[in-house]
């Protein structure tokens, strides 16, 4: 036992000088925080194929990006913030950018990145505030802020305007988690404005599969309509319930994360009608046939059957890498260099135009709304469309919805400058130049 | 050879009382802390203090804390991670109402909100026992936990829900929040463990120590001699929760930064009473040796492919490391069900009679 003993003290005072992952000089380095196990893996899988096999495909195809490949590499969190935490810690020494994948991760790196200086793409996830630059200059969350989310979704159950939502009732049922709590400051605001009453409910991470509670809640007050933030187990959960205590479909909308197909489909058409709003629209794309040809025809994919290349979420997936290695591409034009550094990739996600035109190119006209960032615009604001189950799939049901930015912006401001004070001194835009 | 005790003569009762009776012991521990005062600080990167040696100690401690009541003085608790979220708040109130007041002084201070709050969920103790207690105070943690979630101004009204920690400072250094230097809040942390650690090892070889042993060993006998039952209970449940409390706001303040109330719910309670089951209750020292094999070994784990160029998939060594660290846990309760402190124990032992055992 006494060797034992050695031998674990000799294994951990070498890795006591390691701990970053090895790196080659001629790639750049874009460590994902997967999370393949645990209670959330179902939801995440299908994104994190995605989200790698475009980057696959890019390597495979175009031999990476301006000519230096990609090493995607994948962190295992669980969606644990130790571990994405630990995760954190032992990539950003070689990495050009952290994609944290979850809010409360989100939460506890965002600190950390100014004073490392490695930004963070938070790709329709994170903290709504992140949206101004000006506090937040190494956070983006593009397309749309969860906040963006509700207001579209908002605007969408009152046909245009809001105040056609007056004397109603509007339930939110959410994970009771940071991500699940984002939009209820919008909300409360825009129910005071418009008059409608707002009535959270709160779904527990241990209560995720069992919701009877929650749908005796809602079965007893009648809302008229359901707001879903849902994520992992907990959508399955609640998609069930519903069917079971036969609440309106019609009556439920979900945030872009309640709207995995994998979800649906074991209740096909009893879950006919449910809509989720999402800022990428499924379909036909040559990007994905690319990746067919590329990556899954050569066995270098991880999905489970071809079938899954056609589903919401892998293909948001795709649209995630995508905003990466065009953010990557523009810092790259930019500096004149392929090796950017963390800092220059601060700049290409900042300055990321995305119009028609480099969509089509892409082969991805249609499959996301087009948008710029800016220095006091760290989001976007693309807009979003309405996806309604047709017992089947997902199919697109309403023209491009666009955010009431003027009722978020304050709030934005407003919450950014709490958050800076809470965790002061906070080092704000630290004198980055806004080009 | 190594720990051979021949020549060393106790010749009065202080000398056989005293905290190091066996030379080597005395030795042992100077290395150990010669290690992680020196050599670690030395050899770690940001990485190494932020994912294995702060989280090691922080872990440590309150399984130590846990280890007073479960261990000790035989009151079993399943309410540990709920005190430590006592401590992490009450911390996180003293800083956001009295910013100028030292982080010490905040610290010592939640401890003593945590140490309320467990003696007041340690009531029930005084008539049931046992697996009743262990639900009695499961009932604490269920109810802490709601109570972080639901209270808004435990966190100063935050939309998220979460605290967040600010930049302190500690005579002029940077201590908390981002811009603190990994190495002054693990030297931090570790004075903390250090003071309390030694201060846990007197107070269990003291009066106290010997009366909530009395206890654990047989209440009624204890009694019978006098002990008052409620007086030596209550105690541990103090002390216990004093030192889970302060463990608590280290968690938040000096390793993560930022947390939310589900940070403090069941699984982490499991997790420190794990560390306390397999180092050894009834010992200070357990409570890092079981630290080490269930806060660090995993993330060493995770290493090793790198370490070794292997390239494995991150979600099959996932797999793999809660295999072999679950296969581990099983392996040392069957090779030692009193833990890896007793482990430890019978090595010095053989080390001790070594190479002549009778």
């Amino acid at each position: 036992m006494a060797i034992k003993g050695m031998n674990c003290l000799a294994a951990g005072v070498v890795a006591l000088g390691l701990g970053i992952t090895a790196v080659q000089a001629d790639e750049l380095y874009t460590p994902n925080m997967t999370y393949r196990t645990g209670p959330f893996a179902a939801t995440g899988i299908p994104i994190m194929n995605g989200q790698r096999d475009y980057i696959e495909m890019l390597n495979a195809r175009d031999g990476g990006i301006g000519g230096i490949k990609i090493n995607f590499d994948e962190c295992e969190t669980s969606y644990n913030t130790n571990k994405g935490m630990e995760c954190y810690e032992k990539t950003k020494g070689n990495a050009i950018v952290t994609q944290p994948w979850s809010t409360g991760i989100t939460l506890q790196v965002l600190p950390r990145t100014n004073v490392d200086r490695v930004p963070i793409l938070a790709t329709g996830y994170g903290f709504s505030p992140m949206s101004d630059g000006d506090t937040f200059a190494w956070a983006f969350n593009p397309p749309v802020s969860y906040w963006d989310g509700a207001s579209m979704i908002l605007q969408y159950i009152s046909d245009g305007d809001l105040d056609n939502l007056k004397g109603k009732k509007i339930a939110l049922l959410h994970l009771d988690h940071p991500f699940g709590k984002e939009p209820i400051p919008l909300i409360e605001k825009l129910a005071d404005k418009h008059g409608f009453e707002f009535l959270p409910i709160p779904v527990g991470l241990k209560e995720m599969q069992n919701q009877s509670a929650q749908w005796l809640q809602i079965r007893r007050e009648r809302p008229d309509f359901v707001i879903m933030w849902g994520w992992g187990a907990m959508n399955a959960g609640a998609l069930t319930e519903a069917v079971k205590t036969r609440y309106p479909m019609d009556k439920l909308v979900g945030v872009w994360w309640s709207g995995s197909d994998d979800d649906l489909r074991p209740l096909g058409g009893k879950a006919k009608g449910y809509k989720s709003i999402s800022w990428n629209a499924p379909g036909k794309y040559s990007v994905i046939e690319d990746i067919r040809s590329h990556v899954v025809a050569k066995g270098n994919s991880m999905i489970g059957s071809e079938d899954d290349l056609n589903k919401v979420f892998y293909q948001r997936g795709v649209v995630m890498s995508m905003f990466m290695a065009e953010a990557i591409r523009t810092a790259q034009q930019k500096f004149k260099i392929a090796k950017i550094t963390p800092e220059q990739m601060r700049w290409g996600i900042e300055n990321l135009k995305l119009d028609g035109k480099r969509l089509e190119e892409l082969g991805m006209l249609g499959m996301v709304a087009p948008f710029s960032m800016s220095c006091d615009n760290h989001t976007g604001h693309g807009g979003a469309w309405m996806l309604e189950w047709n017992g089947e799939q997902f199919a697109k049901v309403s023209d491009l919805l666009m955010p009431d930015r003027s009722e978020i912006e304050p709030i934005e401001k407003e919450k950014a400058k709490e958050y800076a004070k809470n965790n002061a001194p906070w080092p704000g835009r630290d004198g980055l130049a806004c080009e | 050879m190594f720990y051979r005790v021949s020549g060393q003569f106790k010749t009065s009762y202080e000398s056989d009382m005293a905290l190091f009776p066996v030379k080597q012991d005395a030795i042992l521990l100077a290395f150990i802390l010669a290690l992680f005062y020196v050599a670690f600080p030395m050899m770690a990167s940001e990485f190494t203090y932020k994912a294995l040696l702060v989280p090691v100690l922080i872990y440590a401690l309150a399984a130590m804390g846990l280890n007073i009541l479960t261990g000790y003085a035989g009151q079993l608790s399943l309410g540990t991670a709920g005190f430590m979220g006592v401590g992490a708040y009450a911390c996180y109130k003293i800083t956001s109402i009295f910013p100028e007041v030292n982080i010490v002084v905040a610290l010592l201070l939640s401890g003593c909100f945590s140490a309320a709050v467990g003696v007041a969920f340690g009531l029930p103790s005084l008539r049931i026992k046992g697996f009743y207690l262990a639900i009695a105070t499961l009932a604490a943690q269920f109810f802490l936990v709601w109570l972080f979630e639901k209270w808004a101004w435990l966190y100063n009204f935050n939309a998220s829900g979460a605290i967040e920690v600010k930049g302190h400072e500690f005579f002029g250094l940077v201590i908390t929040g981002p811009n603190a230097a990994p190495i002054t809040q693990y030297y931090f942390v570790l004075v903390c463990v250090t003071v309390v650690s030694f201060a846990m090892i007197n107070i269990t070889r003291g009066r106290f120590g010997r009366v909530w042993k009395a206890v654990r060993d047989m209440d009624i006998a204890a009694e019978l001699v006098g002990i008052n039952l409620m007086r030596a209970k209550l105690s541990a449940f103090a002390v216990s929760s004093y030192v889970v409390g302060i463990a608590g706001a280290l968690l938040v303040f000096f390793w993560k930064g930022a947390a939310e109330p589900n940070l403090f719910d069941i699984p982490l309670s499991f997790k420190v009473l794990f560390i306390a089951i397999i180092g050894g209750l009834g010992s200070i020292i357990g409570n890092f040796l079981g630290a080490l094999l269930i806060v660090a070994l995993p993330v060493l784990l995770n290493l090793l492919p790198g370490v070794l160029g292997l390239e494995i998939n991150s979600a099959t060594l996932e797999h793999i490391n809660v295999m072999i660290v679950g296969a581990l846990i099983v392996f040392f309760l069957i090779v030692e069900p009193h833990g890896l402190a007793r482990l430890w124990a019978l090595i010095r032992e053989k080390l001790i009679i070594w190479p002549f055992p009778h």
